[in-house]
């Protein structure tokens, strides 16, 4: 890795980001603050029933004109929205941007109003009156499916978009296996909650003859593609633009049908047009993530030595396949990621897209992982408490070894590169495991319970093309592109068409150009969530952007390097294999050019180049894809010591540690930051994020007095220590980090109590683990007793 | 409800600003829409989450639940008037230097607050600076870049003044 350093502002420096600024005073631009001479402003009204028929819309008189329908939408021309799946059996929902006759989630938009300002179109929504014929409601999945359910789509024979069926028969396992344990596991219905809702401004540019949407995205280029497939425009004719993006986690990376709609809207009224979620929109109308069920038995023999998985799961995935990644994605990646980081020969998976009456899924940080890696890791020490042996000695038990590294596992995932098993051991050793279980003995002096739990994950990040082409999504990775320009007077632009909203790309991509170029950061710009000034990209999602678009960002200045050196070399009247490029000159023994004289040459003085010269000049786009199409797998163990008060059920979390590989990180602040921000969300997936619902399907929860998201006080100071195994496919190493963080934490948290109840012969399986759950289960198992 | 606009007086960043405001109007949306001081997040407009913390005569208050109506006479500052200010100005750089912020949307809420803490506080220990922080949400850092920039930034005062 002789490229790689750790000092300077290149790759693997801890260097501070260029985006802070603006950001620290208050300057930066989001969709929100964006206002246009002449805009309106959108309000929606929306579902107040889970499941209903239309049967009438009125509108008063004075409003006529500013309320408009899915009939006004589709006589012009408006195609619902479409998000297949190729795997065979699956179910194609139609959803219309607003409703079309039918309702089938609380908060589903049912019509628009437009109005000078929010408050104004607020007041016409509340004028509105909608005649709804309720129907009865699918508000758990697992009713969903048993016969005589209430369809959610009235032409489908049940309510399930895919099942899938992974692995073989395990029969001979299940039946000689000296161990087996079984375990009901559930997580909950959550909100991703980015601090920043949701947003879009729309208006079509007169000059460039252009429909422009500034819209509050991960993923412009595949808004982009969706608009034009539902508003039957050319693509060319749309633009697709993100500002400063304020958190994403996911709940950004779909098409909206408030994009829909206000992009109809600005073109129908030929008027600049806004929209902003609201926090209450937010809460009701995008409860959309996670929720999932197992069943799921584990086969080990005396020593806790793995020999068979099997598990039916299911996923409420909503009322709607969600566009690009479709209703599927997340139950059918827990049949092929259930295994986790783990070596064992057998295996049966059978998973359920279950479709209710509920906000459509759309996947969140870790997507399945989280899920995946809360019922696995449950399944290792409960495999560790049957043979009574500590549960990170089972995991060394069962982790795939470094030797055997890189490894097909027993879902044919390609496991690139790292040591699992001394994650592990570094864990026990940072946590002080021997500290806590002396304490744990001598018992507390307040009658709480000591417990220390583990889990172990790793994370397939930066998919391939394969993966998803097999999905058979609207959406397939391909070659990521970046483009980079030198500027006349020495600088560098980058475009990419990922999406940063806090990962902090305008300085990574920055450093990963400084590496090749030498060019200092400060002049090194980034462009990126513009279809108009950027390489397509199916944008940033699945921890991809620092190993796809920064491969790319690699590639190109490699190429421009190339081209420096030929020019420089030919103004230094040497051969272009006796020069260097070096600290942003070209350099021949002792004489130099710089970069910046170097681009003067090119722009300003072309009479001076060589006449062979490559005649793409200082400007390169160049495609980039990991040496391997599985990407590339990060991992880490996390350790965590809590006390549970069984009085009153409330978890403190005592000391938190991640021991994680990332690879080679470009910008180790950046990555420390990101596992931060990951873990504070698992603490609240752990511990308190549910959004409840009545069996009418209405959500429980619309504020944040209500749904609870973790704060200061709720957050531990975590402890992260770094192993550092370069991938062997990406430029420099690296491996996609971006979701690692929330993968763990609800696993980790739940065996920590666990472990702590264990004198009280209680076991937890669901989350969050509320103080409610933990009281319940104490209750439950001392009414068996 | 009434929708009769009224006038008031008030000073923004040390400016005197006369505006006529719809009663129902909240200051957030005031200094957002109509004095482009867009640097004010709103994060929930309930109250809880603090994106919209700024300075009421030098108080922190929540924009979203403070009516604009509410304000005349009285003087109000917000990120954009903390440029010049020493304890902002010590507290962005360390944010910056402790990764305080990722994608910047809490931020201009999170600064107001924390020089409330470092001007209040001069004592607080990580955990005070917690508890003096919960008023606040952020949902990318995880907090731990923002206690460690508040705890540097008091630290750095403490040495100086003693």
């Amino acid at each position: 890795m002789g490229e790689v350093s750790t000092a300077g502002s290149g790759v693997g420096a801890r260097v501070r980001r260029k985006e802070d600024d603006r950001l620290l005073r208050g300057r930066g631009r989001f969709v929100g603050d964006i206002a246009l001479v002449g805009m309106k402003e959108l309000a929606f009204v929306r579902s107040p029933v889970a499941h209903a028929t239309i049967t009438g819309i009125e509108i008063p008189e004075e409003h006529r004109g500013t309320v408009f329908t899915w009939a006004d939408l589709a006589a012009g021309g408006v195609k619902p929205i479409r998000a297949v799946s190729g795997l065979p059996g699956f179910k194609v929902s139609e959803q219309p941007a607003l409703a079309d006759g039918k309702v089938r989630f609380v908060g589903e938009p049912v019509a628009v109003c437009v109005a000078a300002t929010r408050a104004e179109a607020e007041d016409i929504a509340a004028s509105v009156f909608v005649d709804y014929a309720e129907l009865p409601v699918n508000s758990d999945m697992l009713e969903a499916v048993t016969p005589g359910a209430p369809k959610v789509h009235d032409h489908w024979p049940d309510n399930v978009f895919l099942e899938t069926n992974v692995g073989g028969t395990i029969a001979e396992i299940a039946a000689t296996a000296p161990v087996k344990v079984s375990r009901t596991i559930r997580t909950a219905r959550q909100c991703m909650v980015p601090l920043e809702g949701k947003g879009v401004v729309a208006h079509w540019d007169r000059h460039v003859e252009q429909l422009v949407l500034t819209t509050s995205t991960q993923m412009p280029h595949i808004v982009r593609a969706g608009l034009s497939e539902c508003l039957d425009l050319d693509q060319g004719l749309i633009r697709v633009v993100a500002p400063d993006v304020g958190g994403g986690f996911g709940w950004k990376g779909l098409l909206q049908p408030e994009e829909i709609v206000a992009a109809w809207i600005a073109m129908r009224l030929d008027r600049p047009v806004r929209w902003t979620e609201d926090r209450r929109e937010h809460l009701v109308a995008a409860a959309n993530a996670r929720e999932h069920h197992y069943e799921i038995t584990a086969y080990a023999d005396a020593r806790g030595r793995l020999l068979g998985i099997e598990a039916d799961a299911w996923v409420d995935a909503g009322a709607y396949s969600v566009y690009p990644f479709s209703a599927c994605l997340e139950a059918a990646q827990v049949g092929s990621i259930l295994p986790g980081p783990y070596d064992f020969a057998h295996y049966r998976c059978r998973t359920f897209s279950v479709c209710t009456n509920k906000p459509p899924i759309v996947p969140y940080r870790g997507v399945a992982r989280t899920g995946v890696c809360f019922a696995m890791e449950q399944m290792i020490d409960a495999v560790a408490d049957a043979v009574g042996r500590e549960p990170w000695q089972v995991r060394l038990e069962n982790l795939v070894p470094p030797e055997k590294m890189p490894f097909d596992n027993v879902t044919k995932k390609h496991f690139d590169s790292g040591d699992y098993p001394e994650s592990v051991r570094r864990a026990v050793a940072a946590i002080e495991l021997d500290g806590w279980r002396a304490r744990q003995k001598a018992g507390e002096a307040d009658g709480r319970l000591i417990g220390v739990g583990f889990a172990t994950y790793c994370e397939q990040s930066a998919h391939g093309t394969a993966v998803y082409h097999g999905w058979g999504i609207p959406m397939v990775p391909g070659h990521e592109q970046a483009q980079a320009r030198i500027t006349p007077d020495g600088g560098l632009e980058l475009r990419v068409g990922v999406q940063s909203h806090g990962q902090s790309m305008e300085t990574t991509f920055a450093q990963v150009a400084h590496e090749v170029l030498g060019i200092p950061l400060e002049k090194i710009k980034l462009v990126h969530g513009d279809t108009g000034l950027t390489p397509y990209s199916t944008g940033t999602w699945g921890s991809r952007s620092m190993v796809m678009a920064g491969g790319a960002v690699a590639t190109a200045c490699r190429t421009l390097a190339e081209r420096l050196r030929r020019i420089g070399a030919h103004l230094m009247q040497a051969g272009p294999e006796a020069v260097v490029l070096e600290e942003g000159s070209v350099k021949a023994g002792a004489a130099a050019v710089t970069i910046r004289e170097i681009a003067h040459t090119w722009y300003r003085a072309p009479q001076l180049l060589p006449a062979d010269v490559d005649r793409g000049g200082l400007e390169v786009t160049a495609g980039y894809k990991p040496g391997s199409d599985h990407g590339t797998f990060s991992y880490a163990t996390h350790a965590v010591a809590v006390a549970v008060d069984p009085e009153i059920g409330q978890v403190e979390i005592l000391d938190y540690v991640v021991v994680e590989d990332a690879g080679t990180m470009v910008n180790p602040m950046v990555v420390d930051g990101q596992i931060y921000g990951g873990v504070a969300q698992g603490v609240g997936t752990a511990l308190y994020e549910r959004m409840p619902y009545d069996a009418e399907g209405q959500p429980l929860a619309s504020t944040f007095a209500d749904y609870l998201i973790p704060g200061f006080t709720e957050v531990p100071h975590v402890r992260i220590i770094h192993m550092l195994t370069p991938s062997p496919y990406t430029e420099f190493g690296v491996k996609g980090i971006g979701e690692g963080g929330a993968i763990a934490p609800p696993a980790a948290i739940c065996n920590a109590i666990n472990d702590a109840l264990k004198p009280l012969g209680v076991t937890v399986t669901n989350a969050p683990m509320t103080p409610e759950v933990i009281l319940c289960a104490i209750a439950e198992t001392r009414g068996a007793a | 409800m009434s929708t009769h606009a009224k006038t008031i007086s008030l000073t923004i960043n040390g400016t005197r600003v006369e505006a006529s405001v719809p009663p129902r109007q909240h200051l957030g949306d005031f200094l957002r829409e109509r004095e482009l001081l867009t640097g004010t997040h709103l994060g929930c407009e309930h109250g809880v989450c603090g994106a919209c913390t700024i300075l009421i005569d030098g108080e922190p208050a929540r924009s979203c639940i403070t009516f604009a109506v509410a304000c005349d006479g009285r003087s109000v500052t917000t990120v954009e008037g903390l440029d010049d200010d020493p304890v902002a100005a010590e507290l962005r750089e360390a944010f910056s230097a402790e990764h305080g912020l990722q994608c910047g949307f809490c931020t201009p809420g999170m600064l107001v607050a924390a020089r409330d803490v470092v001007l209040r506080r001069p004592d607080a220990d990580n955990p005070a600076i917690r508890t003096a922080m919960s008023g606040n949400l952020c949902r990318c850092t995880g907090y731990v870049g923002i206690v460690n920039a508040i705890r540097r930034v008091i630290d750095a005062r403490n040495t100086n003044a003693g």
